[in-house]
C-alpha cells in the first residue's frame, strides 16, 4: 500500500513539475532593424509577420508561453555572429529566426549548426543558405523566404520570351554582383544576351546617368537589382523613357509604390510568393494593416515572416519544452501548416529545407495598386 | 594627463607584466561560455586598435577618422594570405600588421602637410576609399559577401580552439600595452606630447617633426592592422560591411571615453564601449538616442575620460603617494664645458610678400661671447633669430656656425648641431611637468633596447635624466618646481624653466629671444647672472632684448637693426655714443624698460 | 544635358551644406558633424508638416525656423561647453563627438516619428510630380532647375551677409582673432551663436530643397556631411564663391563619372578631391600658423 501511495504521489508530483515546465520557451530573433531602408524594410516587415503570428498563436490557446528575444544585427556579420552566440549561450534559446543579409546568415548559420540549435533563416535569399548544410545529418538550418535562383529563373524565362532588348542595373554590393552574375549566366543559357549592364553604388541618390544610357541603348526591359528600388523610376520622366521594369521581390514593397507613384509602378514585374487577388491574402493584408497601421508596408515579407513564425511556434507547441533537437524534428516533419504565402502545408523534408520551392514561386505584377499574380 | 594617470605606480614594470602574462595563459581556460570568450576576444583586438588610436590622437595630436581603413587592410592582408596562399596564421597575422604599418606610413607622409580638422578630413576620405575598395573589389575581398572559411587557430575541440585563440589575443594585447606604456613613460612619450602642443618647439629641441609624425601614424596604423588580423581569424569570416566609417567613429569614442593620452584609457574605453553596445543591442527603437546621449554626457562631464576621472579620484584619496625620492648628488650643471662656436651671419635677407624684413644683415658673434641684437620695434630682430634657428628660410645670404654653412637646414637639424633657442612667447609643454620639459632638451642617453630593459626593471633610466634635469633647474634656482606643471608656476619661473631647457640641450650657440620680457628687476638680474655664468662656461650667446641696461651691461658686442638694416655694430660704449642709433631710437642712452 | 542639370542640382545642395560648414568653421574652428543629418531633419519636417495639411510655404518657413533653433541648441550644448576644456587633448576634437552624438539623436528621433523607411516628398515648386519644362528644345525637370536658382540666390544673400552686413563683418573679426574682437566691443558669444544658427539654416534650406529630388530616409545624413566637408575643403579658398563653384564641380563630376563608369563612379570625385587637396592643402581648414614673434 505504501509503495502504491508513494508511486502515485511521485507520479502526481512529476506531472505537476512537468506541466510547470510547459512554462516558457524563448525564441530568438535576429533581424536587420537599423541602417539603410534596403535592410530595415525587410527586417521590420518580417518581424511584423512574426509578431502577428505570435499573437494568433497565443489566441489559439497555446499551452506553451513563447517569448521573443529580438536583437538587431545592424547589418553587420560580426554582430550577427556575436548575437547568435548570445542567444545560444546567454539566452539559451532552443530555436531562432533570422536575418536579412545573406552574408550575416552565412556567417552565423555554422554557429547554430554546430550548437545543434535550429535556425529558420529569413528573409535572406541567397541560394546556398540551406544548400550548404543540407548534407549534414541532420541539418539544423531551414529557410522561409524567397530563394534568389527561383525568382531569377522565373523572371528570365518570362523576359526572354517577351522582350528583345534587356538591360540590367545592379548595385555593387556582394548581393548585387552575385545577382548580376546569376542573371548573366541565366540569360546565356537561354540563348540570349543583355543589351547593357550598368552598376551603381549602394548609397547613391540618383540613377539618371545609368537610365540615360539605357534609353540610348534602346532597352525595353530593365532588370532592377539595386537596393534603392525606387531610383530606377525617378529619372524616367526627365529622360523621357518608360521601359518595363522587373526585379526581385523588393519591388513589391508598398513603400516603393508610395515613392514612385501608382502610374509609374504599374506593370512592374517581380518574383512573388503572395498573390493579393487571393481572398486569404486580402484578409491577411487587412489584419496587418489593423495591427500595425502605417508601419506595415510589405505584404509578401510580412506573410513569410508570419509563416516562419507559425512554423516555429507550432513546433515549439508540439514539443512542449525547450528541446532544440525535438523542435528541429518537429519543424522538419510539420505537415498541417496553413500558410499565408505560397508555402505548402508540408514545407520541409529531410532533403528540402526551403519553405518555397521552385513551384511555389511565381511572378507578380503591380496592377491597380496591388501585386497580383502575373498571368501569361 | 600624464601626472594624473590612473595606473601610474612604482612597482617594477616587469613584475606587473609577468603577472599579466601569467593571467593571459590561465584566464582563457577558466571555463567561460562561448559567448563570453567571443566577447573577450573582441575586447582584446578592439583595445589593441584603440591603443593605436590613442597613440595617434592622444599623444601626437593627429586626428585619424579613418582608423577602420587600417583595420581593414590588416584584416584582408591576413585573411587573404592565410586563405588563398595557405600561409600559417602565425605568418599571416604579422603580414597583415606589416601591411597596415606601411599603409600608415604612406598616409602619414601624405598627410604631413595637413593639420587638425584638415588631417581628419584626409583620413576620413582614406577610410572611405578603403571601405569602397573592399566592397567593390569583389575578386580580392569577396565584397559584402566576404571571405569565408578563413583558417582559425586549432584546438582539440571547438571550445578549446576558441580558448587558444583567446590566449593569443590576450598575449598580443599585453605586448601592445607594454609597448604603449614604454612609449608613454619615457622620452618618446615626452617627445610626442611636445609634438602635439607645438611643432616649432619640438623641432627646436632636435625632433625631426615629419619623421615623428609619420612614424606615429605608422605605429598607430600597425596596431589597427594587428587588431584587424586578429579579427579576421576570430570567426573565420569577414565582409566589407564591417569596415565602415562607423567602426572608425566607434574606436574614436572608445579612445575618448577611456581618456585620451592616458595609459589605461584604451582598456577602460573599450570595455565601456562593449558594455554599451551589448546593452543597447535589444533596443532597436531607442538605440541611437541612448548612444548619442552617452556621448554627450561623457564629453561634457568627463572630458578626461574614465581614466582621467579615476585618476582624479585616486589622487584625492591617495594624496601621500609614495614616489621615488631623488637625491640630487651632483652640484651644478651635469656638463662641465660647452664648446661654443662662432656664429656668423653674412648678408642675410628675408622678404615677406614684397616687404623686406631683413635686408643684407651681417655680423659675427665670436665664440664664447655674448652678442646683443637691438633695435626699435619692427626692426626685424625676431626675424633674424628665427632665420638663424631655421624656422624661416632666408632669401639671401648665409648663416655660418663655426665654419659650417647651415644652408637650408631645418630647425631640427640645426638643433642637433648645437643651436638652442628660447622663445619670446614661451613654448613650454603644458601636458608634462617642468622637469620633463627640461628633459626634452637632452639627447637620448642609451640605445632603445637598453632603455627598454631599464624601464622594465625600473632601474630608472629616466632617473639619470631626471637628476640631470634637476641639476640644471637647481643651477637656475628653480629646482623646487621640478614636479609641477608649467601652468602651476609663476611667469618668471617659467622663463627660467625655458632657459633651463635650452641649457639642457648643451648648446654651442644659444639664441635668447627677449629673455627678460615681462620679468621684474630681481628676476631679470637672476637671468643676467645665469647668462654670465653660461658665458664663463664657454657658450656663445646671441640675445635679442629691448631693455638697454640689460643689454649694455651684459653684452660684449651689440648690433643695431633699423627697418631691417644693420646700422651699427660695436661695443656697448660705442653703440651708446652712436648718433644714428640714438636717432633711430629717438631716445636717450641707458633708458630702462618701458 | 540632363546630366549636367542633375549634377548642378546635387552640386548646389552640396554647396549649401558646405557653406554652413564654412561659416561655422570660420568663426569657431568647429563644425557640425551632423550637418547632413540636420538637412535630413529639415526635409522630413517639410514632409510631415505638409502631410498635416500645412501650406507648402508655411511648412518651409516653420522647418527653417526649427533648424535655426536647432543650430542655437547645437552651439549651446555641443560646442560652447567644450571651450572649457582647451587644455585637455579632447578639447580640440571633442566637438566631433558631441555634434555626432546630436546627429544620432536627431536621426533616431526622425525614425521614431516617421519610421525607418524611405519617404516620398512632394515637389515644392511644381504642381504635380515630374513636371517638365522645355527650354531650347530640351526637356528639364522643373524642380531641379528651381533648386539651382534658389541655391544660387541663397548663396548670393549669404555673400552679401558676410561681406557687407554688420553681422558679417563681426564674423570676420571674430574669425581673425576672438580676443581682438572682444576688445573691439564685439560680443563674440553672440557672433558664434549666430554663425551656428546660420549654418543650420543653410542646412535647412538644403533639406527643404532636396526632399522632392531624392528619396528621404533617416540614414542619408552622413554621406551628405562627408561630401559637403570635401567640397568645403577643396573649393574653400576662404571664399564662399569658391565653395559654390566647388559644389557645382563636385556634383557634375559625380554625375558624369557615374555615367562613364557606373561601377566605381562614386570613387572618382573622392579621389580627385583628395588629389586637389594634396596639391593645394590650403583649404579653409588651414590652421593659423604659430606666431613665433
Amino acid at each position: 500500500m505504501n509503495m502504491l501511495k508513494r508511486y502515485l504521489t511521485f507520479a502526481a508530483c512529476s506531472m505537476v513539475i512537468s506541466s510547470a515546465s510547459f512554462a516558457q520557451v524563448k525564441v530568438g530573433v535576429i533581424q536587420g532593424l537599423s541602417g539603410p531602408p534596403a535592410i530595415v524594410d525587410f527586417g521590420e516587415s518580417y518581424l511584423q509577420g512574426i509578431r502577428l503570428a505570435l499573437k494568433d498563436h497565443e489566441a489559439s490557446g497555446a499551452k506553451v508561453k513563447i517569448e521573443l528575444q529580438v536583437y538587431d544585427d545592424e547589418a553587420n556579420p560580426q554582430r550577427a555572429v556575436a548575437l547568435a552566440q548570445r542567444l545560444i549561450q546567454s539566452d539559451k534559446v532552443p530555436v531562432a529566426i533570422g536575418t536579412v543579409s545573406s552574408g550575416n546568415v552565412l556567417a552565423m548559420a555554422p554557429v547554430f549548426q554546430k550548437a545543434n540549435i535550429p535556425l529558420v533563416a529569413g528573409p535572406s535569399i541567397a541560394t546556398q543558405i540551406t544548400a550548404q548544410f543540407i548534407g549534414e545529418k541532420p541539418s539544423f538550418i531551414f529557410r522561409c523566404s524567397m530563394v534568389e535562383k527561383f525568382q531569377i529563373d522565373g523572371m528570365l524565362d518570362w523576359g526572354v520570351k517577351k522582350f528583345k532588348r534587356i538591360g540590367l542595373i545592379h548595385s555593387t554590393t556582394g548581393y548585387g554582383n552575385f545577382a548580376a552574375k546569376e542573371i548573366q549566366d541565366g540569360i546565356k543559357t537561354r540563348g540570349s544576351s543583355l543589351a547593357l549592364v550598368e552598376a551603381a553604388a549602394p548609397g547613391v541618390n540618383d540613377l539618371t546617368p545609368q537610365m540615360v544610357k539605357m534609353r540610348d541603348a534602346g532597352v525595353e526591359l530593365i532588370l532592377n537589382f539595386h537596393e534603392s528600388f525606387e531610383l530606377v523610376y525617378r529619372p524616367m520622366a526627365k529622360v523621357n523613357y518608360r521601359p518595363v521594369v522587373a526585379g526581385n521581390w523588393g519591388l513589391s514593397s508598398m513603400k516603393v509604390m508610395e515613392i514612385v507613384g501608382r502610374e509609374a509602378i504599374e506593370g512592374t514585374v517581380m518574383g512573388q510568393a503572395l498573390d493579393m487577388s487571393q481572398p486569404r491574402s486580402k484578409t491577411f493584408d487587412e489584419r496587418m494593416r489593423k495591427e500595425f497601421g502605417g508601419a506595415y508596408r510589405w505584404p509578401v515579407l510580412a506573410a513569410l515572416g508570419y509563416d516562419a513564425g507559425q512554423i516555429v511556434f507550432k513546433a515549439v507547441e508540439r514539443v512542449g519544452k525547450a528541446d532544440p533537437i525535438a523542435i528541429r524534428n518537429a519543424i522538419e516533419s510539420m505537415d498541417s501548416l496553413q500558410a499565408v504565402s505560397a508555402t505548402p502545408a508540408k514545407p520541409f523534408s529531410p532533403s528540402d529545407h526551403e519553405c518555397l520551392d521552385k513551384e511555389h514561386v511565381f511572378l507578380g505584377v503591380w496592377k491597380g495598386g496591388a501585386v497580383v499574380k502575373l498571368m501569361d | 594627463m600624464f601626472a594624473r594617470d590612473a595606473l601610474s605606480g612604482t612597482r617594477a614594470p616587469w613584475l606587473v607584466y609577468s603577472a599579466g602574462f601569467l593571467a593571459c595563459l590561465l584566464l582563457p581556460y577558466a571555463g567561460f561560455s562561448g559567448f563570453v570568450v567571443h566577447q573577450l576576444q573582441t575586447f582584446c583586438y578592439t583595445a589593441i586598435a584603440v591603443i593605436g588610436l590613442n597613440l595617434l590622437l592622444g599623444f601626437s595630436g593627429q586626428m585619424s577618422l579613418g582608423h577602420a581603413g587600417f583595420f581593414a587592410i590588416g584584416a584582408y592582408g591576413s585573411a587573404i594570405t592565410s586563405l588563398k596562399l595557405n600561409w600559417p596564421i602565425y605568418l599571416s597575422i604579422p603580414f597583415g600588421t606589416a601591411l597596415s604599418f606601411f599603409a600608415g606610413a604612406l598616409v602619414g607622409v601624405f598627410a604631413l602637410r595637413t593639420r587638425g580638422l584638415y588631417l581628419a578630413m584626409t583620413t576620413l576620405a582614406f577610410g572611405f576609399i578603403v571601405d569602397i575598395a573592399a566592397q567593390r573589389w569583389v575578386d580580392l575581398t569577396g565584397g559584402t559577401m566576404g571571405l569565408m572559411l578563413i583558417p582559425q587557430v586549432g584546438g582539440s575541440s571547438m571550445s578549446s580552439a576558441s580558448f587558444n585563440y583567446l590566449a593569443l589575443c590576450l598575449v598580443c594585447l599585453l605586448l601592445v600595452q607594454m609597448a604603449a606604456d614604454f612609449i608613454s613613460e619615457t622620452a618618446s612619450g615626452r617627445s610626442l606630447r611636445a609634438l602635439r602642443e607645438s611643432e616649432i618647439f619640438a623641432a627646436s629641441v632636435g625632433l625631426n617633426v615629419p619623421i615623428w609624425r609619420a612614424a606615429t601614424f605608422a605605429f598607430g596604423s600597425a596596431c589597427a592592422g594587428l587588431a584587424g588580423s586578429l579579427f579576421a581569424h576570430q570567426s573565420g569570416f569577414i565582409g566589407s560591411d564591417a569596415f565602415t566609417v562607423r567602426l572608425s567613429v566607434a574606436m574614436l569614442i572608445a579612445a575618448v571615453i577611456g581618456g585620451l593620452g592616458t595609459r589605461s584609457g584604451p582598456l577602460l574605453g573599450t570595455a565601456i564601449l562593449l558594455v554599451i553596445v551589448e546593452t543597447i543591442a535589444g533596443q532597436e527603437k531607442f538605440g541611437l538616442i541612448i548612444y548619442g546621449l552617452i556621448l554627450l554626457f561623457v564629453l561634457l562631464i568627463f572630458p578626461e575620460g574614465a581614466a582621467g576621472a579615476i585618476g582624479r579620484l585616486s589622487s584625492k584619496f591617495a594624496s601621500g603617494a609614495k614616489s621615488i625620492v631623488y637625491n640630487v648628488t651632483k652640484l651644478g650643471l651635469p656638463f662641465n664645458q660647452f664648446n661654443g662656436l662662432q656664429l656668423e651671419v653674412k648678408g642675410l635677407v628675408k622678404k615677406y610678400h614684397g616687404v623686406t624684413a631683413v635686408d643684407s644683415v651681417s655680423f659675427k658673434v665670436k665664440a664664447g661671447s655674448i652678442h646683443g641684437l637691438i633695435g626699435p620695434n619692427g626692426a626685424g630682430k625676431s626675424t633674424v633669430i628665427n632665420v638663424i634657428a631655421g624656422v624661416y628660410t632666408h632669401d639671401g645670404g648665409s648663416v655660418i656656425l663655426g665654419d659650417h654653412d647651415l644652408g637650408f637646414k631645418g630647425t631640427a637639424q640645426r638643433a642637433s648641431l648645437g643651436l638652442a633657442r628660447t622663445f619670446q612667447n614661451l613654448q613650454l609643454i603644458q601636458a608634462i611637468t617642468v622637469a620633463e620639459n627640461v628633459m626634452l632638451g637632452f639627447k637620448p642617453r642609451w640605445s632603445l633596447a637598453r632603455t627598454f630593459f631599464d624601464w622594465l626593471s625600473l632601474k630608472g633610466c629616466e632617473r639619470a635624466d631626471f637628476e640631470d634635469a634637476l641639476s640644471v633647474l637647481q643651477f637656475l634656482g628653480v629646482d623646487d618646481t621640478a614636479k609641477k606643471l608649467p601652468s602651476e608656476i609663476s611667469f618668471g619661473h617659467r622663463k627660467l624653466v625655458e632657459l633651463a631647457r635650452a641649457i639642457a640641450q648643451q648648446p654651442v650657440v644659444l639664441l635668447l629671444d627677449e629673455p627678460i620680457a615681462g620679468l621684474n628687476t630681481a628676476e631679470a638680474k637672476k637671468i643676467a647672472e645665469v647668462v654670465r655664468q653660461l658665458k664663463s662656461l664657454g657658450v656663445t650667446i646671441l640675445l635679442v632684448e629691448h631693455n638697454m641696461e640689460f643689454v649694455m651691461s651684459l653684452c660684449d658686442e651689440v648690433s643695431v637693426l633699423h627697418y631691417g638694416r644693420l646700422i651699427a655694430t660695436g661695443t656697448p660704449a660705442e653703440i651708446q655714443a652712436n648718433a644714428e642709433v640714438i636717432a633711430a631710437y629717438l631716445g636717450s642712452k641707458g633708458s630702462t624698460d618701458d | 544635358m540632363q546630366l549636367t542639370i542633375s549634377g548642378l542640382t546635387m552640386g548646389s545642395i552640396y554647396a549649401l551644406v558646405a557653406m554652413g560648414l564654412y561659416i561655422a568653421h570660420l568663426t569657431t574652428h568647429r563644425v557640425n558633424f551632423g550637418q547632413g543629418d540636420y538637412m535630413m531633419v529639415a526635409g522630413f519636417l517639410v514632409l510631415g508638416l505638409g502631410r498635416l495639411g500645412l501650406h507648402a510655404i508655411l511648412s518651409v518657413l516653420v522647418s527653417i525656423c526649427m533648424l535655426g533653433l536647432m543650430g542655437y541648441f547645437l552651439e549651446r550644448v555641443a560646442i560652447r561647453p567644450l571651450d572649457r576644456f582647451k587644455r585637455i587633448s579632447v578639447g580640440a576634437y571633442g566637438w566631433i563627438l558631441t555634434t555626432a552624438g546630436l546627429a544620432l539623436i536627431a536621426q533616431n528621433s526622425v525614425e521614431l516619428v516617421w519610421g525607418k523607411s524611405a519617404q516620398y516628398s512632394p515637389p515644392l515648386f511644381s504642381s504635380k510630380r515630374d513636371q517638365m519644362v522645355t527650354i531650347f528644345g530640351a526637356r528639364f525637370l522643373l524642380e531641379e532647375l528651381i533648386v539651382i536658382i534658389v541655391a544660387m540666390t541663397v548663396v548670393a544673400c549669404f555673400l552679401w551677409l558676410i561681406k557687407k552686413s554688420r553681422w558679417g563683418k563681426a564674423i570676420q573679426v571674430v574669425a581673425f582673432n576672438p580676443e581682438t574682437a572682444e576688445l573691439l566691443g564685439i560680443n563674440t558669444k553672440s557672433v558664434k551663436i549666430f554663425a551656428f544658427v546660420v549654418a543650420s539654416v543653410l542646412a535647412g534650406v538644403a533639406g527643404v530643397l532636396i526632399g522632392p529630388i531624392v528619396t528621404l530616409q533617416p540614414h542619408m545624413g552622413l554621406v551628405f556631411t562627408i561630401k559637403a566637408l570635401i567640397v568645403a575643403t577643396v573649393g574653400g579658398f576662404s571664399n564662399p564663391v569658391g565653395i559654390l563653384i566647388g559644389g557645382f564641380l563636385f556634383g557634375i563630376c559625380e554625375a558624369y563619372s557615374n555615367y562613364f563608369d557606373s561601377q566605381f563612379g562614386d570613387l572618382y570625385p573622392l579621389l580627385i578631391a583628395l588629389g586637389m587637396v594634396a596639391l593645394r592643402p590650403s583649404g579653409i581648414f588651414s590652421e593659423r600658423s604659430d606666431d613665433v614673434r
